[in-house]
Formats: C-alpha cells, sequence, structure tokens
C-alpha cells in the first residue's frame, strides 16, 4: 500500500505497535547487530526458532544492538503486561531455560534489566511495563544512567528489520510533517536553529550547509550519506544503520527536499554485509510504502536512494575522495574550491553528511531546533555516539550529550579499566585523533575543547588506555594505519608520515636518538599545514600529544632503551623466576619456537634462551604461578597479560 | 560572465587580476617566482606537491597557509610567496623529496635555491626504478596523457607510499602515441624515451615501442605514426598540405620556403612582363 494520509500513517503504527507490543504473546528478540552476532547472537537466534517453530504463543525477531556490547549476546523478552526484560551473556544453553518458563523469567540468573516504559522521542513514551519485582530498571545501570539516547532511539528496541515497527514508534512522522506542513525553507531555518554540527568529524553547521547547496541553481542535485566509517575501533554508524536504518532515510529524504534534489546515494564500505542489506531492504519497504519514489506522501515530492558501495579506502570518507570514487575515479581528494556544494558529483550541487547526522534530522524536524538545543551545550548542542572500546571494563556504544566530562563516559559508563588497573589516557577521533591525559578528564567533550587539547571529535571512537599501554607504540600504531591508508596524492602525507612511522619504528626498537623528537615535531607541523585533505592534516595528531603528554616515555625509550609499559618487544626480555617455577613445563610446551627447556619437575632448571624467544607472551599467559615475569632494564612488571596496546 | 578585475597584493606589491583568478598565475605573470612541481596551466588544477604554498596575510582567514594553485583571487586579497612560515615549511617538503627521488638534479637545483642541500629522512633508492629514482608522484604526465592527449596511457598503481606511476600491469602499451609529452612536463626529468632507427622506446613506460614515421624527403625518422593519424583526427589539422604531411619539420620548412621562393619569383617575372 501507498501511505498519503494521517490516517494512512495511523494504520500502519497500529499494525506496528501489535508486533512491538503484543497484546497476547511474548515477544522474544535476539540484540542481532553485527556486534551481538559475532559473539554467537545469531546461533541463539537459529536455536530460539528451532525450539519455538511450534509454539505460537511467542513471536521470535530481530533487533539491532542497544549499546552494551560487552555483555552481549543480548536477549530481550517483552511479556504483555509485565515489560522488557533484558537477559545478558546467552548462550544456546539458556534457550531452553527462558522459554520454558515465562512466568517467571526474572529468576533467571543473567537477567541485565528490565525496560520499563521507553521515550523513542518522534513518538510518546511507550510504556511497556515494569512489574518485575528485585529487577533494575534499565536507566538505573551505571551504564545507561549517564547516557541521553536521541541517535539511538530505537536501537535495540526494535526490529530494524521492519518498517511497521519504526512507523509504529513515531518514524515517518517527521517526514510527513516536512512535506505536508514546512516548506523547504523553514526547514533549513529549523536545522539551523538546532546548531546541530556534521557529525562525521569536523563539526560543520548542518543547517549552513544545506543552504549552500540549496542556494545554488542547478536543475540536478544529489545528496550524499556518507556510510564509509573506517577508524579503526569505532562502530558507531554501523550500528546506526544496522540498528535503525530508516532513521537514516527519513533525514535523508527531508534533506533532499530542504535543498531541492531528487536523488540520494549512501555511500557505505562493502566491508559492512549486515548494514548493506539491512539499509537495502529498508529502501524497498520504504518504496512499498511511497516513502520513496514518485509524489511522495501524495506531496508530489519525488526522491529515490540508492546505495554505491565503497571497497573499503579509509580516505573516502574524505567528501572529495568520496564523489571521486562514486564517480568511478580513484579514491583520492580534490582540490577545493569548488565545494561539493557547487560542484559535487558529476558537477552538480552535492550535499554530503555522515549517518548520525542523518539520524538527528527527523528529531529536529519533528520537535524543534529549540527542543534540540535542549540537549548538549552552547556550541554543540545534541548528543553523540561515541564507541567506547580499548582498555575499559563496558566496552559498548555509548552516546552522550556533548559536554558531558570524558570522566563521566570512562569511570561511570565504561566503568574504568578492567582488573582494577589505572586509566592513562583516552583517544579520541581514531586514527587521526589526540591522546588526551588523565588530568584533563574534568574537560566537557565537545568540538573546541578536544581540539583544545590536541585531538579532534572525529568520528567517535574512544579508545581508552591504562597503564600497560606504551603511548609510543600507540602512536605507532595510528600513525601506521594513516600511513596505510594515505591516498598518495600530496607529499607531505605520503611521504611525510612515512618517515614518521620509521622513526617511531626506530624508537620503539631502542635505536631512537634525542633529535628524532624535534624531527618528529617539525614534521608533524609541515603535515598538518601543508596536506591537502583533512587526513593528512589530522594524521599526525597522535603523535604530536603523546610527546607533548607523555614526553618521559619517548625519552625513556630514546636514552634508556626501555619501554616502561613494557609492550615494545625488542625492548623487554622475559624470565623465569626460579623460585616460583615447579617445573610444570607448560610454558615450555607452549612456547611456539621451543626457547624454553628444563628438567621436567626440577624448577630451577627451566630457562628462556633470549636468542630464540620471540616475545610472543605466551608463556606469561600460560603459567598459573606467576613464575614468569616481563622486563625491561629494571622495569619488572609480574603477572600481567601480554596484550598489544590496542 | 566577465569577472570582475581586482588588486592584490603579492609580497606588498600591488597587482592588476580578475576575480577568481589563480594566484599562482598572476605571479608568473609578474614576473614572482613560486615554486611548483604539479602545476601546469593546460592543466585542472591539482594541489598535489604542496610547494606552491603562499601565507595568506589577510584578518580573518582560517587557513594561512595554502596552495598558490588553488587560491582564487579576491579583491584586496593580500599573500607572501616567501614568508618564514612559508620557508619552514618548504623546506621540509624539499627534504621529504630529495629523499623520495634521490636522483633528480633538477630538484637538487630546486632544493638549493632555498639552501637545502641534504636530507635527514631515509632515502629511497629502487635498482629497477623505471622512472630512474627520480619521480615525485606530482601526475602531470598521468594528467597531460590524459587530459590533453586524451590517451590515457599511464595512470597511477597503488595506493600511499606504493603509489607508482606505469602502463597498467607494467605492460607495453597499445595505445601510447610516443608523443613524448609525459617527459616533456615532467618536472624532475624522471621518464625516459629513446629512438632506436624506426622504432622510439618509451623506457619508463615498460619499454612500450612507437613505430616512427620516415621523411619522404630525406628518410629521418622523425614523429610517431600513430601521432601523425592523430593529428589527422583533429579538425584544425584537417587540410593539411598533401605534399607536406609526409616531411620531417626540417625538410617542410625547406619545402615551403622553396615554394615561397618560386612564388616570389613568378611575381617578379609577372610583374616584368
Amino acid at each position: 500500500m501507498k501511505i498519503n494520509t494521517l490516517e494512512d500513517l495511523i494504520y500502519i503504527r497500529e499494525v506496528g505497535l501489535k508486533k512491538l507490543k503484543p497484546r497476547d504473546k511474548v515477544r522474544v528478540s535476539v540484540g542481532m547487530a553485527t556486534c551481538g552476532i559475532s559473539v554467537g547472537g545469531d546461533v541463539v537466534f537459529e536455536e530460539l526458532k528451532e525450539k519455538l517453530k511450534n509454539r505460537d504463543d511467542v513471536l521470535l525477531t530481530k533487533t539491532g544492538c542497544i549499546g552494551f556490547c560487552h555483555v552481549e549476546p543480548l536477549v530481550n523478552v517483552f511479556i504483555p503486561g509485565k515489560g522488557i526484560l533484558i537477559y545478558h551473556h546467552v548462550q544456546t544453553k539458556d534457550v531452553k531455560k527462558i522459554i520454558d518458563n515465562f512466568s517467571e523469567a526474572e529468576k533467571l540468573d543473567n537477567v541485565l534489566c528490565q525496560i520499563d516504559k521507553w521515550y523513542h522521542i518522534t513518538s510518546d513514551e511507550i510504556v511497556y511495563g515494569g512489574g518485575f519485582t528485585n529487577i533494575p530498571r534499565w536507566s538505573e545501570l551505571g551504564f545507561f544512567k549517564p547516557q541521553r539516547k536521541l541517535v539511538m532511539r530505537n536501537s535495540g528496541i526494535i526490529n530494524p528489520e521492519d518498517i511497521d515497527e519504526y512507523i509504529a514508534v513515531g518514524g515517518y512522522s517527521a517526514l510527513f510533517k516536512a512535506l505536508k506542513k514546512m516548506t523547504p525553507e523553514e526547514i533549513i531555518n529549523e536545522v539551523k536553529k538546532s546548531g546541530l554540527r556534521g557529525r562525521g568529524g569536523a563539526g560543520f553547521p548542518t543547517g549552513v550547509k544545506w543552504e549552500l547547496a540549496k542556494n545554488e541553481q542547478s536543475d540536478v542535485k544529489y545528496v550524499i550519506c556518507n556510510a564509509d566509517e573506517g577508524d579503526p575501533g569505532a562502530y558507531m554508524n554501523r550500528n546506526e544503520m544496522e540498528s535503525d536504518p530508516h532513521s537514516v532515510i527519513e533525514g535523508m529524504i527531508i534533506g533532499g527536499y530542504a535543498i531541492g534534489a531528487h536523488k540520494g546515494i549512501i555511500y557505505i564500505r562493502a566491508e559492512y554485509p549486515l548494514a548493506l542489506y539491512r539499509l537495502q531492504k529498508a529502501i524497498n519497504e520504504a518504496k512499498n510504502y511511497g516513502l520513496l519514489g514518485k509524489n511522495i506522501l501524495g506531496s508530489g515530492f519525488d526522491f529515490d536512494i540508492t546505495i554505491s558501495k565503497g571497497a573499503g579506502a579509509f580516505v573516502c570518507g574524505e567528501e572529495t575522495a568520496l564523489i571521486a570514487s562514486i564517480e568511478g575515479d580513484i579514491g583520492r581528494p580534490r582540490p577545493r574550491p569548488p565545494f561539493p556544494a557547487q560542484k559535487g558529483l558529476w558537477g552538480k550541487p552535492t550535499n554530503i553528511n555522515n549517518v548520525e547526522t542523518w539520524t538527528n534530522i527527523p528529531l529536529i524536524v519533528k520537535k524543534g531546533g529549540d527542543w534540540f538545543r535542549g540537549f548538549g551545550n552552547e556550541k554543540s548542542p545534541g548528543t553523540k555516539v561515541f564507541s567506547l572500546v580499548g582498555k575499559v571494563e563496558n566496552v559498548g556504544l555509548v552516546e552522550v550529550e556533548l559536554g558531558t566530562p570524558i570522566k563521566t563516559v570512562v569511570y561511570d559508563i565504561g566503568g574504568g579499566a578492567p582488573s582494577g588497573k589505572k586509566v592513562k589516557a583516552v583517544q579520541t577521533g581514531g586514527p587521526s585523533g589526540g591522546c588526551i591525559p588523565t588530568k584533563f578528564f574534568d574537560l566537557p567533550i565537545d568540538y573546541e575543547n578536544l581540539t583544545s587539547v590536541g585531538s579532534i571529535m572525529g568520528s567517535g571512537g574512544l579508545v581508552v588506555m591504562d597503564e600497560n599501554t606504551c603511548m609510543v607504540d600507540t602512536a605507532k600504531f595510528f600513525l601506521d594505519f594513516t600511513v596505510d591508508e594515505s591516498c598518495g596524492k600530496c607529499v607531505p602525507c605520503r611521504e611525510g608520515l612515512k618517515h614518521m612511522l620509521f622513526i617511531l619504528e626506530n624508537i620503539t626498537k631502542g635505536n631512537g636518538k634525542e633529535e628524532d623528537i624535534k624531527t618528529l615535531e617539525q614534521l608533524s607541523e609541515t603535515i598538518k599545514t601543508t596536506s591537502l585533505c583533512g587526513l593528512g592534516q589530522t594524521a599526525p595528531n597522535p603523535v604530536i600529544t603523546t610527546i607533548k603528554y607523555f614526553k618521559d616515555e619517548y625519552l625513556e625509550h630514546i636514552n634508556n632503551k626501555r619501554c616502561p609499559a613494557l609492550v615494545c618487544a625488542t625492548l623487554i626480555e622475559f624470565e623465569i623466576d626460579q623460585r616460583k617455577c615447579t617445573g610444570c613445563a607448560v610454558c615450555a610446551k607452549r612456547c611456539p619456537v621451543k626457547a624454553i627447556d628444563g628438567i621436567i619437575g626440577i624448577g630451577e632448571t627451566f630457562r628462556i634462551d633470549p636468542n630464540k624467544c620471540i616475545k610472543c607472551g605466551t608463556c606469561l599467559d600460560v603459567c598459573k604461578l606467576g613464575a614468569v615475569i616481563k622486563t625491561s632494564k629494571g622495569v619488572v612488571n609480574e603477572k600481567q597479560g601480554h596484550t598489544s596496546s590496542y | 560572465m566577465k569577472s570582475k578585475d581586482i588588486q592584490v597584493l603579492i609580497n606588498g606589491q600591488e597587482f592588476k587580476a580578475k576575480e577568481g583568478e589563480l594566484v599562482i598565475d598572476i605571479a608568473r605573470r609578474n614576473g614572482i617566482f613560486i615554486p611548483a612541481l604539479c602545476y601546469e596551466e593546460s592543466l585542472k588544477p591539482y594541489g598535489a606537491c604542496r610547494m606552491c604554498i603562499v601565507e595568506i596575510k589577510n584578518e580573518g582567514v582560517k587557513k594561512k597557509i595554502t596552495t598558490s594553485c588553488t587560491l582564487q583571487a579576491f579583491d584586496g586579497l593580500s599573500i607572501e610567496t616567501d614568508s618564514e612560515e612559508v620557508l619552514k615549511h618548504r623546506k621540509v617538503l624539499l627534504e621529504l623529496y630529495l629523499a623520495q627521488a634521490p636522483n633528480s638534479s633538477k630538484l637538487k637545483e630546486l632544493a638549493l635555491r632555498y639552501g637545502v642541500n641534504r636530507t635527514r629522512f631515509r632515502q629511497k633508492i629502487r635498482d629497477d626504478d623505471p622512472l630512474n629514482n627520480s619521480c615525485v608522484l606530482c601526475g602531470l604526465c598521468v594528467r597531460v596523457c590524459s587530459e590533453v592527449m586524451s590517451a590515457g596511457v599511464i595512470n597511477f598503481i597503488g595506493r600511499g607510499e606504493k603509489t607508482r606511476v606505469n602502463t597498467p600491469y607494467f605492460e607495453q602499451s597499445e595505445l601510447c602515441l610516443g608523443c613524448r609529452a609525459c617527459a616533456e612536463v615532467c618536472p624532475t626529468g624522471a621518464i625516459e624515451f629513446r629512438d632506436d632507427g624506426d622504432i622510439r622506446i618509451a623506457a619508463s613506460w615498460s619499454n612500450t615501442k612507437v613505430e616512427l614515421k620516415k621523411c619522404s624527403m630525406c628518410g629521418k625518422y622523425y614523429a610517431p605514426v600513430k601521432l601523425d593519424k592523430k593529428i589527422d583526427t583533429l579538425y584544425y589539422y584537417k587540410d593539411r598540405d598533401d605534399e607536406l604531411r609526409d616531411m620531417c619539420p626540417d625538410c617542410r620548412r625547406k619545402a615551403i620556403a622553396r615554394k615561397m621562393t618560386l612564388i616570389a619569383e613568378n611575381e617578379v617575372e609577372k610583374y616584368a612582363k
């Protein structure tokens, strides 16, 4: 059917609500975004499907990720009248327990929390229940409490593969309002008023960007969704597309209407097959309902979206390189001017926004720019989703208001470093961001503040580092990534970064010289100032900030040939503490290069041959007695996990 | 659309220009030297070599250092071509270039102009480099081949620091016209061609061979056959004189001169009668 009137929309909403909140059925949904699937969510889903095939009192569906990736696979069980229970770490063996006795659902030991009510924002608050006693509400958990879910308003609750459920929670009502009641100028004004800034990282005001594209005279214009997320350790956009694809599509249609474009393109990396599948499915569903195509909602406005797959080059996230890639050219940035708003794709005015920016649009249209300004701070309104990863207890996707202090995210939401270790720094903004030491953890996160300490907002990666992280090694890691991903067009980025990496490699191997730091600083400055695109202009940030805040670590490597965090392989050694060794020979058996020898049963005889040792750390990991120790010229750390810093 | 006449300040000196003109063009027209490796007037701005950076002196400009090959002039624009800041970065860039293309004497000359006579960085020397360890990947050859000659024989291969320029799969190209435009525009003299009898060999481009045309007068091989044919397709060469078309430039000049003399003699005779 085609949706034309408000009545049509309300009708679909009722249909959707019956699926989301069935009156007489239990709804079991499995968190099946890529993060959930990777830890076995799909196996649990199949098991449930098998066990439930003869039960008509249960509705089994998929859902996206609610953000708490650390405790996945998650299974939501909605029991009419009582609410939604979320089970964590669900394995196939738990399936039977879950579905056998719904009346005592809350008595299972892997209950995470209950959802009593949920504010989807585009609709009124939906009350799911709240009838489970002694089960914490989701909003009471430390992980969720400081969060504010705007972008992730539907993630982990609705079925992303069903447009009806999206409409049930108020989806496409913003589009309805935009097309039927607002002029393009009014929409742009509302977006400008909201103060929304580009969530891809640069933070350019979205409303202003739209206005530039709108004011260009052209019969053909394009809107593009930049879904070429490629930062190591960052997956916000992937989840937004996998858990709530329609919110991206709705935002794009509104954007197209506002600037006068009739064609939208989602540029997404082919490494995101699930996001690709769900987006395509969502586009097809929207077409069936007349929300894409000719004469949308009977308003006379035509708009279509196609998907363009990228081959995963990091630099193609840069606007002009992205355009070149869609045109079939090499993914290399082009000089500006002309700006994409003037001459973008195929020489036509083009407006490019990040996935997360698009998902904010329906909210602003529906609730107004002033409402949006109520979140975040003066210069950076709204929220931002961060992917909190690294040496932190609660790994996951967290959405907080801009202006939230770093420490709230790292300690309150993230729970600090695992096993009581001390957090040392946090790296924001992906490979081009900087490392922020703990002394700045009171800093409210926003675009300007992060820039002021030498980092960037970026698309929202947040990597936590603890005392076992070597900052020189970290800088090397990120540089290795940017060297690999540099397109090779301009010389500072292509050659400069390469030489920076050479120097860092030398330092981590103990071959560093004191003047290396100066050379690194000089190179960084030139690369930042003279590079053609954003990749080169920000790539030296990890090096600049680690030198600035952790210079002593560099000096330790250079002068004392010592790695204080015991990470850099060339500078560390493994030894066996003869007093603790019992001669069990586990280490000798597991050593991949047979570097350990001794007489079984006689502890004192076990030795590691330093000439053979490749410093993989297996012996340290397998020794249950703590007899293997890692040293670096006097720095000794007994029994710590030997993992690379990132 | 007619562009407005404007005034710009380069190194404190005032110059007339048109609005939207590229700053590098204005400077060069007025005899001000701005080094550039990837810029060529007949090609679209590319912005890769970063040597042509200048410093914008106007208030309120966010990015002070920018490339003059992409900077469009506006009224009152004030730039400096060799400010302290510009020189600082240009020297580091030159060091990077010297490390990348250690064999290019043209590059060494340019570096010396800025007092850079050594590089702190590890030099990249490959024994089998068809571009003689002189290529800086400015892309001029690639662009002139496709944008001007519409031949598209060479392109970039690989990405990042592994980027190289050559023919696809390093195989001999059937499309090469042998025009040598690439070698002509190369700022570092990296591209090598040589003529061997009736064959021109593009040594840098996977030893691509192009057949040469023989002069109908003196018998000298003078131009690639394919290039000759290509020129025939261009409208402004449609009515090339048939007698002259198979001659080398030397013989052509002689033939034209002879013709002119004959005409002149005829005229004299006619006049005498």
